[in-house]
């Protein structure tokens, strides 16, 4: 479904990502992993437009999506949540998933119907399907940190994706939080056939739920496989863990 | 409660328009003067907050848009010699075709950048009013343009005046309140998020700032019909910066804000220099006291108390 | 001097050098504001009162000095000073208070001094016009390119540019508070983390950019005459002299103001009603291809 190849950008003279390369198929869960700094968020920005690559492909079922803006890349069927808390802050819970449906919709060019009386049920439904529907009308500042976190999720879904994209989803929650966003995550793939593309420092998170993993190092993709694969690939463990021939985890 | 909130506010909106419609009944030709003022400089301040407060863009040169507004329909009808009525149409629509072309150049620059350029555009449509001596009349302006006889009276000026800002008021706040809205205030917090979530954030910006034109231009046409006259200190830069203290005095995220913001400045410029020359160091120190105690504005602070007090019950 | 004329008419040049000896001040004033708004980021509309209470205040001097040349040369040093005190001053009761609020307010608050400032100088000064007079020796014109009249005081300006240009210059760089002025543009927390108090080195330099508004004050009153309302335009042609010349950056504000300069005096020679147009067309021409300024801006 998604097919990127030798993708690389520099930031004056550094080498954020250098040749990386990932393939994703329908209906997969792929984790991204990688130490600090091996430009895993710098990947999804390239994926999803933010910036644009110095050189490599990124196709998407069958198109090339290359350097299209993010809003293009988003109307193809990709949605993403980000690293750090990205929400509309002085909009309320509702208003913030309301007003991304209404764009995939694209009624932001509707000037004159009350957008109150707009998408509400299907807001209302994702509100549900997170555990977001108790605080529907507090404005997003005013959420806990995990909350937010949730409502990241929760505005990628509403511009109805095929593909998601989430980076480092459980940042920063407590460990019941991070249970309940991991559960949240398997049920978008099993009730809403999503193909989830994500990244974590998390390792158990990351073998639980993916199906194949992706490992990157300074910028390089180094090997993309499934868990077992990972698990024991000399090059990842001298990576993380220095050379030493344990098997991760 | 939200519910009732709201009925209240409704009840407050109407009794305000009624006794707005009987003023010309008790007060005298210059209150009636001053009150068609307020509400146009209300609504060019509402105009700006359109893009300012709810779109996040730093219009700092908005009142480029009402000048030209304001000399748009001067200019049309005394010098083509068309139906005057067309030249409250032609006014706003210049304004709007201003603001786009502006919005054009400076649409790719953010903040600070964008309020810099177009700061420097606008004086460049100020420097080029100033001196076009035959065309727009130069640093004298223009004096006694002929209007229709149905608004030329003092109360059919007023009547005007309420009447177009009641109705241009009402269309900004369905725009606020519509899909459109809920994605330039989206905009304003986000612009990255709002991007991708598939929102074109320029082309979406750029309409903001061409309705914000418009509606900056309406009032110029307003201030031509209770005024009579145009002169270039219309569109100099720190009438734009009074027009953002405005917005910033009665609270840039209520809609009412900016224009209770106008009537509080015009009110004070009238009546504090009637007593003092020093009315700008009052205007200052009230600017001042704001920023540093207030920084949502009046309106913003009552919203505040309103709220807490709701949650308390 | 026969090779130049041979290309350039002397009407040019003669205009050249007025725009030129024009591009003194608002360098001066325009560098003033850059050096405030590259380290401390405010945008600081007062930076236009602060010149022209140089001017006034250079008026004042003068005539306590007896008008003449002796006045001249007394309200070159102590008006800057006065203002350096003024806004020294405005720095420790109300902006060190804010440097952390966003650029918006910063703005605002800058305008509600610049309107407060406009009134103090009508409330000492009044609203009539004043003038300083020209110094004894730098009165009358020279001769230029056979017979073209040139003021002596512009040379004056001419040669008063590059020299506070250089001395800017050794600030920033080899000065230490230069240094730290530098870095804490770059990174404040970190230049406070190594025990430097970031709040006195912002204030120095605060001071210091609006010694040079009141400075660009002093040295423009000789050439017109000294009136409220004269710092309305400055204000708005400085900013956008260093907005085109990169923000915060020094050089940029002396090629900003050089193309503002020319394009204005050069602008009047070919159209002379439309001179005032040129330098803002200049301005948006630069800003459409180059958005963030000609030279590296240090935001």
């Amino acid at each position: 479904m998604l097919e990127v190849t030798s993708l690389s950008k520099s930031f004056d003279g550094f080498k954020a990502v250098n040749g990386a390369g990932l393939s994703v198929k329908e209906g997969e869960v792929v984790a991204v992993i990688g130490p600090n700094g091996a430009g895993k968020t710098t990947l999804f920005n390239l994926i999803t437009g933010v910036i644009k690559p110095d050189a490599g492909k990124v196709l998407f079922k069958g198109q090339d999506i290359t350097g299209l803006h993010p809003y293009q890349v988003c109307r193809k069927g990709i949605s993403r949540s980000f690293q750090v808390v990205n929400v509309f802050q002085r909009r309320t819970v509702f208003e913030n998933v309301q007003v991304s449906i209404l764009s995939r919709e694209k009624k932001t060019w509707n000037l004159f119907t009350p957008a109150s009386k707009m998408a509400i049920e299907e807001t209302d439904r994702i509100l549900q399907n997170v555990g977001l529907i108790d605080v529907r009308d507090k404005t997003s500042a005013a959420l806990s940190h995990g909350e937010r976190k949730v409502l990241e999720i929760a505005i990628a879904l509403g511009g109805n994706p095929e593909f998601l994209i989430l980076d480092e989803p459980t940042a920063g929650m407590s460990p019941e939080e991070t249970t309940r966003c991991i559960g949240l995550i398997k049920e978008l793939r099993e009730k809403l056939g999503l193909t989830i593309l994500f990244c974590e420092h998390d390792m158990e998170i990351v073998f639980s739920i993916s199906d194949r993993i992706m490992v990157m190092v300074r910028g390089s993709t180094i090997i993309q496989g499934t868990c077992e694969d990972v698990r024991c690939c000399q090059e990842v463990q001298d990576a993380y863990l220095g050379g030493s021939d344990t098997c991760l985890m | 409660m939200k519910k009732s909130l709201l009925g209240s506010k409704l009840l407050w909106v109407i009794a305000g328009v009624i006794v707005l419609f009987l003023f010309p009944l008790f007060l005298e030709r210059f209150y009636v003067y001053l009150a068609a003022i307020i509400l146009l400089t209300g609504l060019c301040a509402t105009s700006l907050n359109f893009v300012l407060g709810y779109g996040g863009v730093f219009q700092f040169h908005h009142a480029v848009f009402y000048g030209v507004g304001a000399y748009g329909t001067a200019l049309m009808i005394l010098k083509s010699g068309l139906n005057p009525w067309l030249g409250f149409i032609v006014g706003p629509l210049v304004a709007a075709i201003l603001g786009l072309i502006i919005g054009l150049i400076c649409v790719r620059l953010s903040k600070l950048y964008f309020g810099m350029l177009q700061i420097s555009l606008g004086s460049l449509v100020w420097a080029i009013v100033y001196r076009w001596y035959s065309f727009t009349g130069g640093d004298d302006g223009i004096h006694g343009v002929p209007l229709p006889d149905i608004i030329s009276s003092p109360n059919g000026a007023y009547y005007f005046t309420l009447i177009i800002t009641g109705i241009s008021m009402l269309i900004l706040y369905r725009m606020i309140k519509s899909p459109f809205g809920s994605a330039l205030q989206g905009i304003r917090d986000n612009p990255v998020r709002s991007e991708m979530i598939g929102v074109n954030v320029r082309f979406q910006q750029l309409l903001a700032l061409t309705i914000a034109g418009f509606f900056g231009g309406v009032a110029g046409s307003l201030f031509v019909v209770v005024d009579n006259t145009v002169f270039p200190d219309m569109m100099f830069w720190t009438l734009s910066m009074e027009l953002v203290i405005m917005c910033l005095l009665g609270g840039w995220f209520s809609y009412l804000g900016p224009m209770m913001g106008a009537a509080v400045i015009v009110l004070l410029r009238t009546y504090v220099s009637g007593i003092t020359v020093y009315w700008a160091l009052v205007l200052g120190v009230i600017m001042m006291l704001v920023i540093f105690f207030l920084p949502n504005g009046v309106l913003g602070y009552v919203d505040e108390i309103m709220r807490k007090k709701a949650r308390n019950t | 001097m026969d090779s130049i004329l041979a290309f350039v008419s002397p009407g040019i040049l003669s205009q050249i050098l007025v725009g030129l000896s024009r591009t003194v001040i608002l360098f001066i004033v325009a560098s003033g504001l850059s050096l405030i708004l590259g380290v401390l980021r405010i945008p600081n509309v007062a930076h236009g009162s602060l010149y022209m209470i140089g001017a006034f205040m250079a008026y004042t001097v003068s005539h306590l000095f007896g008008g003449g040349t002796a006045g001249f040369w007394a309200a070159l040093v102590i008006a800057p000073l006065g203002v350096a005190a003024v806004s020294f001053v405005a720095e420790r009761s109300l902006f060190q208070f804010l440097y952390e609020r966003e650029h918006l307010m910063l703005l605002l608050l800058t305008f509600a001094m610049s309107l407060v400032f406009g009134d103090l100088v009508k409330l000492i000064w009044g609203a009539e016009y004043r003038s300083v007079p020209v110094p004894a020796h730098f009165q009358g014109y020279i001769n230029l390119f056979g017979g073209l009249p040139f003021p002596i005081y512009s040379f004056f300006l001419l040669v008063m540019g590059p020299v506070i240009a250089v001395l800017l210059w050794l600030l920033t760089n080899k000065t230490k508070i230069g240094k730290i002025s530098r870095a804490a543009a770059v990174d404040r927390e970190m230049v406070g983390a190594v025990g430097i108090n970031v709040s006195w080195v912002f204030a120095i330099v605060f001071v210091i950019g609006c010694l040079l508004a009141g400075l660009g004050g002093v040295l423009v009153a000789p050439t017109v005459s000294v009136t409220l309302g004269m710092d309305h335009t400055l204000i708005i042609e400085a900013f956008l002299i260093v907005i085109i010349g990169g923000l915060g950056n020094v050089w940029g504000a002396l090629l900003g103001a050089l193309i503002f300069g020319l394009t204005q005096s050069l602008g009047i020679l070919i159209w002379p009603q439309f001179g005032i147009v040129f330098p803002y067309m200049a301005v948006v021409i630069v800003l459409v291809f180059r958005p963030t300024g000609l030279l590296k801006s240090t935001w």
